[in-house]
């Protein structure tokens, strides 16, 4: 396994909740193989195989992807317009992973092609369980898509 | 001698009087004719009138139609009356005049010409546009008014929402590191280190509901009512249903009366008896036997429903402070509580344009009254729809 395959890449700027976040993972032992990126610049290379993740290949793709919404640079609804708009990056299950309710931006992300949208709980015990129930089911239940089934670029009709 | 006295008296009168025959000759006219229109028509046949002597029609402002003149409609044999604006150079500034004709008819009832009283009524007029004026400004700034407030409401309401909106984030931070702490390092703080983490949790606890709370307000205040024909009672027997939990080992009974359909929000209305009921089971929790009523009644002729407790009651002298935000009559030691959701309850009845109140009185329990729109009908009068 290379250095840039993750099966899971969380896009977080704030350093509270990533701790949070990773200590959760942790506690359910689904942090063995954690990328992290802080901004929506930082991901979108990462998905795209570009800057510091240009030895990365398409054919690797992450399991789960969780997705801030209020991202530096790039803001997570562009993240996910990108991703889930480009055939080689479409079939990457993101899991939008926020502080807001707004109605705005869960429709924005579901008609954008989210595949699930979490407002991070308040209480710690229930945030342990959302994370828990998201590392079960996309990284043990979910089939992922088959490598190298992703539809080569510009070929879409 | 007899048509000179005529003549002085015609010239006395303040009103101008024209009389023609049916050529439309003039036969008399007195002076105030010719201090109204600027000079007498004695040469002008009927159809110049309009064009000579300036004479057009109110509204639009077009020359006066010869054939709509009052006179000619009299000569018709028809009596009516109209206003007309007077605008020439003979006369110095524009008047208005109202014009009454009526045909002048001889034994057989021929009609034989026509008799026109003329009557300046400029000064009413002007008075008229200056209270049509008045009262279009007064219009006009009441609705700017109104939209500043409005404006001023959304705004407020949008800061609330987004300053306890952005709360959530630090909040949810500071719970998350307090449980860390708990769980993981326990053992290592001394007891006390353990009792002001404890506190830690039972504060940010307290904050998680006044942040979920403030935004429910201000979400209620923002969102668009769905009004519906909404049967009321089994909203509150649900309600009932779901507080049942909180009161676990007490003795509370609930008396669900006859309730009403309202044209209401459902949702909303929900809230209401959520808010209401378990407020109730709150404060009777002293009570060996807690009853608490919700029904229908008629208060000085309207018609509205009540929660009824015999719980601890307050003071009257503290009613005002009631529905007021953050606003609480006991302290939070005696019973629990952020203040808000009475504040929540009044801006969806107020939303619902209808009123809230409250009676009480001290340790003999409260009642709160509400009334929506709809609420006068009949009990099931709707149920055979």
């Amino acid at each position: 396994m290379k250095a840039f395959d993750a099966e899971i890449l969380l896009i977080e700027d704030n350093q509270d909740d990533l701790d949070l976040t990773l200590h959760a993972l942790k506690r359910e032992n689904l942090a063995n193989n954690i990328l992290i990126a802080r901004d929506g610049e930082e991901a979108l290379d990462f998905f795209f195989c570009r800057g510091n993740y240009a030895e990365r290949n398409f054919d690797a793709p992450p399991r789960l992807v969780l997705l801030d919404l209020k991202l530096p640079k790039v803001n997570g609804i562009e993240v996910l317009q990108q991703v889930k708009s480009d055939p080689r990056t479409k079939s990457i299950p993101v899991v939008v992973l926020t502080s807001s309710k707004e109605e705005l931006d869960l429709v924005r992300s579901y008609n954008l092609g989210a595949n699930s949208y979490i407002q991070k709980p308040v209480n710690f015990t229930e945030f342990r369980q959302t994370v828990k129930h998201l590392g079960l089911y996309w990284l043990v239940v979910n089939q992922p898509a088959p490598q190298g089934a992703c539809e080569p670029a510009g070929q879409e009709p | 001698m007899q048509t000179k006295l005529l003549q002085t008296v015609l010239d006395s009168l303040g009103d101008g009087l024209i009389v023609v025959d049916m050529a439309g000759r003039l036969l008399i006219w007195n002076a105030a004719v010719e201090n109204l229109i600027g000079a007498a028509p004695t040469a002008l046949a009927l159809n110049q009138w309009p064009e000579a002597l300036g004479l057009y029609e109110p509204v639009e402002c077009k020359t006066y139609p010869a054939e709509q003149l009052p006179m000619a409609r009299a000569l018709r044999g028809e009596s009516c009356e109209c206003e007309i604006l007077v605008r020439t150079p003979l006369t110095a500034k524009s008047i208005w005049i109202e014009v009454t004709a009526h045909p002048l008819k001889d034994q057989n009832a021929n009609v034989v010409g026509a008799v026109t009283a003329v009557r300046n009524i400029t000064q009413r007029k002007i008075s008229e546009q200056e209270i049509q004026r008045l009262h279009d400004e007064l219009e006009s700034r009441v609705r700017q008014r109104t939209a500043e407030l409005e404006a001023a409401n959304k705004e407020l309401e949008s800061f609330t929402y987004s300053v306890a909106h952005d709360l959530r984030a630090p909040l949810r931070h500071i719970v998350g590191f307090a449980q860390i702490l708990e769980e993981d390092f326990r053992p290592k703080l001394e007891p006390e280190a353990q009792q002001y983490l404890t506190r830690i949790q039972q504060g940010t606890r307290r904050m998680g509901l006044l942040v979920d709370e403030l935004l429910n307000l201000a979400k209620v205040g923002r969102q668009p009512l769905n009004l519906q024909l909404v049967n009321l009672a089994p909203i509150a027997e649900r309600v009932i249903a779901e507080l049942a939990p909180s009161h676990e080992g007490r003795e509370v009974e609930c008396k669900l009366g006859e309730l009403s359909w309202a044209n209401c929000d459902a949702n909303l209305v929900k809230q209401v008896f959520q808010h209401l009921i378990s407020n109730a089971i709150k404060y009777t929790r002293l009570r060996q036997h807690a009853v608490i009523e919700i029904g229908k009644t008629e208060v000085g002729g309207q018609m509205c429903i009540f929660v009824r407790d015999n719980g601890v009651g307050f003071n009257m002298k503290y009613v005002g402070k009631l529905f007021g935000v953050f606003q609480r009559l006991h302290r939070n030691e005696d019973f629990e509580g952020t203040g808000i959701g009475l504040a929540t309850v009044q801006r969806i009845i107020q939303k619902h344009r209808g009123r809230v109140w409250a009676e009480g009185e001290m340790d003999r329990g409260a009642t709160f009254y509400f009334t929506l729109k709809g609420l006068e009908q009949e009990p099931g009068a709707q149920e055979s729809k």
